[in-house]
């Protein structure tokens, strides 16, 4: 795997010839070797066509290529990162969460209200995902950001996982989410427990949850 | 009884077994849950009218929840670190910020703690939490745990200070000279020192306070 946790902050990663990397633009803090990072146009994979989609879907963060061979450390803003193995799963995840991921990943965006309609698209808003996010497919590794450390929690189709919306990172796996609310006349009043929209996981996978219910 | 774990150092789980099973927290402190869980808010703490009154009238307010069910729910706060705290039947004193979740076994009341608040920028009251169960401390940084014995008292700096517990004297000290005056303070003018024998909880971090700039 080409990505090691160096501390909870920082990354390393390896890249050798025909073993390329993206990763966040500006992410770099360190390296050795004889690496370049080339500015990412078009945000990604894909060709024009995607460059365009990620484009409407806002989820064009800016990226950049990373080849040659030698060490490359990442850290971005003093984030706490997460190393996530995939091997063939999907893993969605933000944009601006992504600090860095494997050649090898396929990326794509995926709209929302694919997965339950409006309520999907209803659910993008009250995560602060908005009404796209993206996936990353295949076998690989990716680093993922998070506000203070992140827990991994399974999902199995007997335990369904709910998750406070600004504290979900990501997920993996043949997952289905849907926007639960728990609102009563309390909401209402303004006296609320402040649990009152969660994120219902449920299928087989794993969720991915920080200790801070703020954004990055 | 409900059950607490940490999960890393940022993470509480705490394990609900269903029926009475209950646990008082943070409000909006829940990051994930799994099995069936309830949350309510408290109105005024949950402790009754005059304990709501109290809280109000001391400025250690705190909107707490009740979470209810069966499974395991997982709390966080803006990436605090948490540290666990088992009693039984002894006496905590904590910041009503600093407080995370309790089991609902426990009682929780306001005590006067005099200038020490003050200088903290907390006001002049604190939570004491009393009874048999455990709690969740939240601090910014991992929190070290401090032995104060007869003899040796302990000046801690009142923006690091979180909790204590055990028979402890507090009192108040100021080192203001001419100096603090002319703007030259080291910024350690003010400390709470604590006599007797118990345990101080000190984060590795200052909140603001008034004492903190001069």
């Amino acid at each position: 795997m080409p990505f090691r946790e160096v501390s909870a902050k920082l990354v390393e990663a390896q890249v050798a010839p025909g073993a390329r990397l993206f990763s966040q633009r500006g992410a770099m803090v360190a390296y050795t070797g004889e690496v370049s990072f080339t500015p990412n146009i078009q945000g990604g994979q894909g060709g024009l066509r995607s460059m365009i989609g990620r484009r409407v879907a806002n989820e064009a963060t800016p990226l950049m290529t990373v080849e040659g061979r030698g060490t490359v450390l990442f850290g971005h803003g003093g984030h706490h990162v997460q190393v996530i193995n995939l091997d063939g799963d999907t893993l969605c995840v933000e944009a601006d969460r992504l600090l860095a991921f494997d050649g090898t990943l396929e990326q794509g965006t995926l709209f929302l209200g694919r997965d339950g309609g409006l309520m999907g698209m209803v659910r993008g808003q009250v995560s602060g995902q908005g009404l796209f996010t993206t996936t990353l497919m295949g076998k690989g590794a990716a680093a993922v950001m998070a506000h203070g450390g992140v827990i991994q929690l399974p999902i199995t189709p007997q335990s369904p996982v709910h998750v406070d919306p600004q504290a979900y990172v990501a997920h993996f796996g043949d997952v289905r989410n849907k926007l639960s609310t728990a609102l009563g006349w309390r909401e209402m009043v303004g006296r609320g427990s402040g649990e009152g929209f969660q994120l219902e996981l449920s299928g087989s996978g794993a969720v991915f949850v920080q200790a801070s219910e703020e954004k990055l | 009884m409900a059950q607490f774990r940490l999960e890393g150092t940022k993470v509480l789980a705490v394990t609900l077994g269903g029926g009475s099973d209950a646990v008082k927290a943070k409000n909006g402190a829940m990051v994930a849950y799994d099995g069936q869980m309830a949350f309510k808010k408290m109105t005024g703490g949950g402790e009754g009218l005059r304990g709501m009154v109290t809280r109000r009238l001391t400025g250690e307010q705190m909107a707490v929840m009740e979470v209810k069910g069966q499974g395991t729910c997982y709390f966080a706060d803006r990436a605090s670190d948490i540290s666990l705290v088992r009693l039984n039947g002894e006496k905590l004193h904590v910041e009503a910020s600093n407080l995370l979740c309790t089991d609902a076994g426990l009682r929780t009341g306001t005590t006067f703690t005099g200038l020490r608040g003050a200088s903290q920028g907390n006001g002049l009251f604190t939570t004491t939490v009393e009874g048999a169960g455990e709690a969740a401390l939240m601090s910014d940084g991992p929190a070290v745990l401090l032995r104060v014995t007869h003899g040796m008292p302990l000046q801690v700096d009142p923006g690091a200070y979180i909790a204590h517990q055990g028979n402890l004297r507090q009192t108040f000290q100021s080192g203001v000279t001419f100096r603090t005056f002319m703007g030259e303070g080291s910024g350690e003018s003010f400390q709470i020192r604590f006599e007797g024998d118990g345990l101080v909880y000190v984060q590795p971090s200052e909140r603001n306070t008034v004492g903190g700039d001069v």
